[in-house]
């Protein structure tokens, strides 16, 4: 589903991504983990083209990424996105948080779209907000709102950029449990994270950076009881 | 002290009526000046290149000149240059409308700079188009942040809106000289029409306190 060829990102002449390639296939849960720094997020970002590649290929379900500037939008509707700092629309209730890229982007009709944020909003345990501005709600109901708002596009992937490092710790649980049954039901997905313990239980591969460079990949029992590389060790050690 | 109130009251009518024919060209001018000034703003932040430049070389004409002078510019050349005569009325909407819109933009512009950077990201991420992002997501963010400042902006206009006096439009500064000449008494028109002009003034201020507070709701 994805496919990343020799991606390299320069900010200037400081090299944060130094030849990664590495491929997902569809149902598949990747985390990315590694010290900060390291280039994690810029990697992300670069899946949905927030960041624009120095050079390299990507290609979403076959589709060059890179290409064509003119299309990057239709592409960006199948790629769901969830950020550190949610970037909820502050002057929308939740639910036309919910409708708003459904009804603009893609052309959905108000009612269909107020319905399926509805049961967006059910799965995320939130059916009451709906009213509620983003303001009035906490960290981790804004992180469940902000991905309910990314699956209103009925993505094929999922890009989560730590999710959980801007929560109070009373409230990581609640969002990786929606994280968890979001993979369980199937969706492509790929996660930045501090989480260690999402990491190991729910991903099906771990992608461990540092430095921008792509040092270690494995299954999470793997990676995590024998990493092979010295700094994956020295870093294991620090987390855990 | 020789202060009589009483002799203007005949005038009374005459000067309120300037209240109309001021209100009615600030309104066109802040009209123009806010749809020209947003249009300027998105070509500032844009990436095409001479857009930006263009943008930028009319907001340093504007601001760096006179008001009064781009007033008698527009009123005197026009007619010079093509033929064609224009009434105070126009100039004053074109000369105010101008010249508030680089004022305006520089406003706008500051105003969306400051909506976080991570509004545009989430909508570009949802795949949402430029267009639709820029007026349904930012715009209405940068609109709540710089209200006070475009309500200043507004204001200033209103009062120095007086200035079209110096081409004959018979605004309400032009009527409190007219009738100061007719009865040889500057003071008592100038104070009263000072008095409506601050009225105008304050309720501007009270329509913009009451957008501000409907901007608040989702605080």
């Amino acid at each position: 589903m994805i496919n990343v060829q020799n991606l390299y990102k320069k900010f200037g002449t400081n090299e944060v991504l130094s030849d990664i390639s590495t491929s997902v296939t569809k149902g598949e849960v990747v985390s990315i983990i590694g010290p900060s720094g390291s280039g994690k997020s810029t990697f992300l970002r670069c899946l949905n083209l927030l960041e624009v590649p120095t050079s390299g290929t990507i290609e979403i379900n076959g589709k060059n990424l890179t290409a064509s500037k003119k299309t990057i939008h239709k592409i960006r509707q199948q790629i769901g996105m969830v950020f550190q700092h949610f970037h909820l629309f502050p002057h929308l209730t939740v639910l036309e948080n919910l409708t708003y890229a459904p009804m603009k982007a893609k052309g959905i009709k108000k009612a269909e779209a107020e319905m399926k944020a509805r049961l967006l909003l059910e799965r995320v345990g939130l059916s009451e907000k709906e009213k509620a501005y983003p303001n009035s709600l906490s960290g981790g109901q804004k992180q469940r709102v902000a991905i309910a708002r990314a699956l209103a596009m009925e993505p094929e992937l999922m890009l989560f950029d730590e999710p959980t490092s801007a929560l109070d710790p009373e409230m990581v649980k609640e969002v990786l449990d929606v994280m968890k049954d979001l993979a369980k039901s199937g969706m492509t997905m790929v996660v930045v994270t501090h989480e260690m313990g999402f990491a190991r239980e729910v991903a099906d591969r771990v992608l461990f950076l540092d430095h921008g460079v792509l040092v270690e990949e494995g299954q999470p029992i793997e990676f995590f009881s024998h990493p092979k590389t010295e700094r994956a060790k020295d870093f294991l050690d620090k987390v855990l | 002290m020789n202060l009589d109130f009483s002799q203007i009251v005949p005038y009374i009518p005459f000067m309120l009526e300037g209240i109309w024919v001021t209100l009615k060209f600030v309104f066109f001018a802040i009209i123009l000046g806010s749809i020209l000034g947003t249009l300027l703003a998105l070509f500032k932040i844009g990436s095409i290149k001479p857009l930006r430049w263009f943008a930028d070389a009319y907001t340093s004409i504007f601001r760096g000149t006179p008001l009064i002078l781009q007033l008698m510019i527009i009123y005197y050349s026009i007619p010079q240059l093509t033929g064609y005569d224009i009434s105070p009325f126009l100039s004053a909407i074109l000369a105010f409308g101008l010249n508030s819109s680089a004022y305006i933009s520089e406003i706008i512009r500051a105003g969306i700079q400051a909506v976080d950077k991570g509004q545009m990201e989430a909508a570009q991420a949802l795949g949402v188009p430029y267009r639709a992002m820029m007026k349904d997501i930012i715009l209405p963010q940068a609109l709540k942040n710089i209200l006070p400042a475009l309500m200043n902006e507004f204001i200033t206009l209103t009062k120095e809106s007086a200035i079209v006096s110096t081409i004959g439009y018979l605004d309400l500064m032009r009527r409190a000289q007219v009738v100061g000449a007719d009865l040889f008494r500057n003071f008592e028109p100038l104070l009263f029409v000072g008095l409506i002009y601050w009225c105008l003034v304050m309720g501007l201020t009270m329509i913009g306190r009451v957008f501000e507070r409907r901007l608040k709701q989702s605080d």
